[in-house]
């Protein structure tokens, strides 16, 4: 991969003159000690350092509320709308951007979805290696921890105003050089880059899975009768922040509004979760996952078993969100997989 | 990355031509594509039909696949804001239509065998494509067996046209209800009392079935006890749909989607699925 050093003092006129044709969103840090992507203008201080953006970068291609399809209802005519506005996301993790590699998968498989895609395609991202790990992540063993596409720019921070940028793709590149010419990263450079990485994935495996995420899927295979799952799904809420917050979580429901002349009408989509109560239930009060333990078990098996089945990859990719938003402290993938590795190990 | 100007969720514009009370709750409508042209649906494939400003919902296409016609027909029960909006609908009125979508009862597996169709309650809505391709198409077929299975009088649907079907030589008909009232002369019980009743060679015979989720438990099990392999049993089953497109979630059924892979599922792939039956 072509790479650059780039030096702090430079990177504030990059985001001034990237700020002319992109909205900006920056990693900083926000109330209660967590951190979050928030727009970037002349002042707001970059958490190079953040350990995880609290709210799911998802929000970017798949915002909690969107307009597909809005009507004229006397003339009873439809018609689309699409909204992509340019943004540039800076300070991606590499978690991340698996997550957005996976929700690119599932959006691109059989009818594309074209809202979503153009949003995409009019979002630049600039991954970022991180420097410290979530008390509640484990994405070092899951096999997110790095990642080799999904980007345009890929930054390290080597030293204190040093920066090694990995190109990932052309328009990437073009932005990097925008301003003028940058020194291509020597070899030295490179090697300080792989030892940050190196770093920060031993200092990920404090909080692990137990085994190889690779043997999840067909741990699952298996405990589909586990008593775990309604030991855990007792105290479960079904209040949905696990679905919220998660990455890889992206159902929704379709709903619509019409003015109160009844002259436009709006179809929209908006986030759903398979923890809502009401995810399954149809008309006639037919509830196809009425119980807690079906709906906490189904959302185990996605990320565990049933995306992998389809996408090859699991659908967690550890990011530890879910962990932090559970109040009952009952979402936790990677305590439900060890738990399950480790009840399978006395049986047989 | 390939990027369109063109939504999967755009409805296309279709006009109500007919509109036939079934029953209290179920009504018939027939629908033609202002497009001029026609649906290309295929036997137990559903469409998402919108009424703009108030919703849009799945419904299985009711009417025989007909190339030569631009007309289509779904039998819709009034229980929501969708079904409840659209049995206010009159002759002429524009609704939107997406689709058709999901698989669908293989035809040509259908061809020179016998077929037993067992319909619960609305499951004879989507049948109904099949059994009338059939009949159209009567000398490519063997037997056709029709079982139905109603909870009560009231509730029965298409009863001219079953009237029909019983007395003409092109189909068995047997019907049942699970509780009679006076005006009810026929059989009483539950549609798996049916199974036994019909005389079937099992390694010609292929099932369609499709009731409510209860109806599958024990018919599917009744039908395996006379000897048809769970390969030749298609069942179609109903889950929460909202995009149809695979995308949504909500018709989940373990790591299926029923809009996808089904509403139409062989038996054989769903046995060992555990949210399935
Ligand atoms: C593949 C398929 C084929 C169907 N075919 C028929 C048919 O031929 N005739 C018929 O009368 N009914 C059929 N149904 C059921 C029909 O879709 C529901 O009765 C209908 O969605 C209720 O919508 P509503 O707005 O009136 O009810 P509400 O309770 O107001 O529902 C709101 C929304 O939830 C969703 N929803 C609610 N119930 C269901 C349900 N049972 N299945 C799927 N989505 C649901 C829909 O998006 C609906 O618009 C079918 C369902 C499926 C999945
Ligand atoms: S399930 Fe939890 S840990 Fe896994 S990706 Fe989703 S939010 Fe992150
Ligand atoms: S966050 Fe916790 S309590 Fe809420 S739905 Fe998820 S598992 Fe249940
Ligand atoms: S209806 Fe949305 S995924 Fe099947």
């Amino acid at each position: 991969m072509t790479a650059y050093t780039v030096y702090l003092e430079q990177l504030h006129a990059m985001l001034a003159a990237w700020s002319k044709e992109h909205q900006v969103y920056v990693p900083t840090a926000v109330e209660g000690g967590y951190f979050d992507f928030k727009p970037w203008r002349e002042g707001v201080e970059i958490a190079f350092d953040y350990d995880l953006a609290y709210n799911t970068l998802k929000r970017y291609f798949l915002p909690p509320k969107e307009d597909l399809v809005v009507f004229d209802l006397a003339a009873k005519t439809a018609e689309m709308v699409f909204d992509a506005p340019k943004q540039l996301l800076f300070g991606v993790h590499p978690y991340d951007i698996r997550g957005i590699n996976q929700l690119d998968q599932i959006m691109e498989t059989g009818a594309p979805d074209q809202y979503y895609l153009h949003r995409r395609d009019a979002t630049v991202v600039f991954g970022l290696t991180p420097m410290r790990v979530a008390e509640t992540a484990f994405w070092s063993s899951m096999g997110a921890g790095e990642v080799d596409r999904g980007f345009d720019l890929f930054w390290t921070k080597t030293g204190p105003s040093t920066f090694l940028v990995e190109v990932g793709s052309m328009r990437g590149e073009k932005m990097l050089l925008a301003a003028g010419e940058l020194t291509p990263a020597s070899a030295g450079a490179r090697e300080a880059a792989r030892k940050a990485h190196l770093k920060i994935m031993e200092m990920g495996r404090s909080n692990a899975l137990n085994f190889d995420w690779k043997q999840v899927p067909r741990l699952l295979d298996k405990c589909w009768n586990s008593p775990l799952w309604q030991k855990k799904a007792e105290l479960c809420l079904a209040c949905g922040s696990c679905n919220l917050v998660c990455p890889t979580c992206y159902c929704f429901d379709i709903r619509e509004e019409a003015d109160e002349l009844l002259q436009k009408g709006v179809r929209f989509r908006e986030w759903d979760g398979c923890m809502l109560t009401s995810f399954a239930l149809v008309a006639g009060e037919h509830n196809f996952r009425a119980k807690a333990l079906e709906r906490y078990r189904h959302r185990y098996m996605r990320k565990g078993k049933y995306i992998y089945d389809r996408y090859g990859e699991l659908g967690c990719i550890g990011c530890g969100r879910c962990v932090r938003a559970c109040t009952t402290n009952i979402a936790n993938p990677r305590e439900v997989f060890n738990t399950l590795w480790e009840a399978s190990q006395h049986e047989d | 990355m390939k990027i369109k100007e063109f939504s999967a969720y755009l409805p296309r514009p279709a006009t109500l031509k007919v509109k036939k009370e079934l029953s209290e709750l179920v009504t018939l409508f027939e629908f033609e594509n202002d497009s001029g042209r026609p649906l290309m649906h295929k036997p137990g494939q559903f469409i998402m039909l919108s009424v703009y400003g108030v919703g849009e919902a799945p419904f299985s296409v009711s009417s025989a696949p007909i190339r030569e016609s631009n007309n289509f027909e779904l039998a819709v029960r009034k229980i929501g804001a969708v079904t409840g909006i659209m049995h206010d609908l009159k002759v002429g009125d524009k609704v939107g239509i997406r689709g058709p979508y999901g698989s669908f009862f293989p035809i040509q597996k259908f061809v020179g065998q016998d077929t037993l169709f067992i319909a619960g309650g609305l499951g004879y809505i989507p049948l109904r494509s099949l059994l009338h391709y059939q009949l159209k198409h009567r000398d490519e077929f063997g037997r056709i067996i029709l079982l139905v299975g109603t909870r009560n009088p009231k509730e029965r649907i298409f009863i001219d046209q079953l009237a029909e079907l019983a007395s003409g030589k092109d189909v068995e008909v047997l019907e049942t209800v699970d509780v009679p009232d006076e005006t009810w002369k026929g059989h009483c019980g539950v549609i798996t009392t049916l199974i036994p009743k019909v005389r079937i060679d099992p390694d010609k015979t292929n099932v369609a079935m499709v009731g409510p989720p209860i109806m599958y438990k024990f018919c599917l099990g009744e039908c395996l006890k006379i000897g048809i392999p769970s390969n030749r049993i298609y069942v179609s089953l109903e889950r929460k749909m909202k995009c149809g497109l695979g995308k949504c979630g909500h018709c989940q059924i373990n790591h299926l989607n029923a809009c996808i892979e089904g509403p139409v599922f062989q038996y054989n792939q769903i046995e060992s699925v555990e949210e399935a039956i």
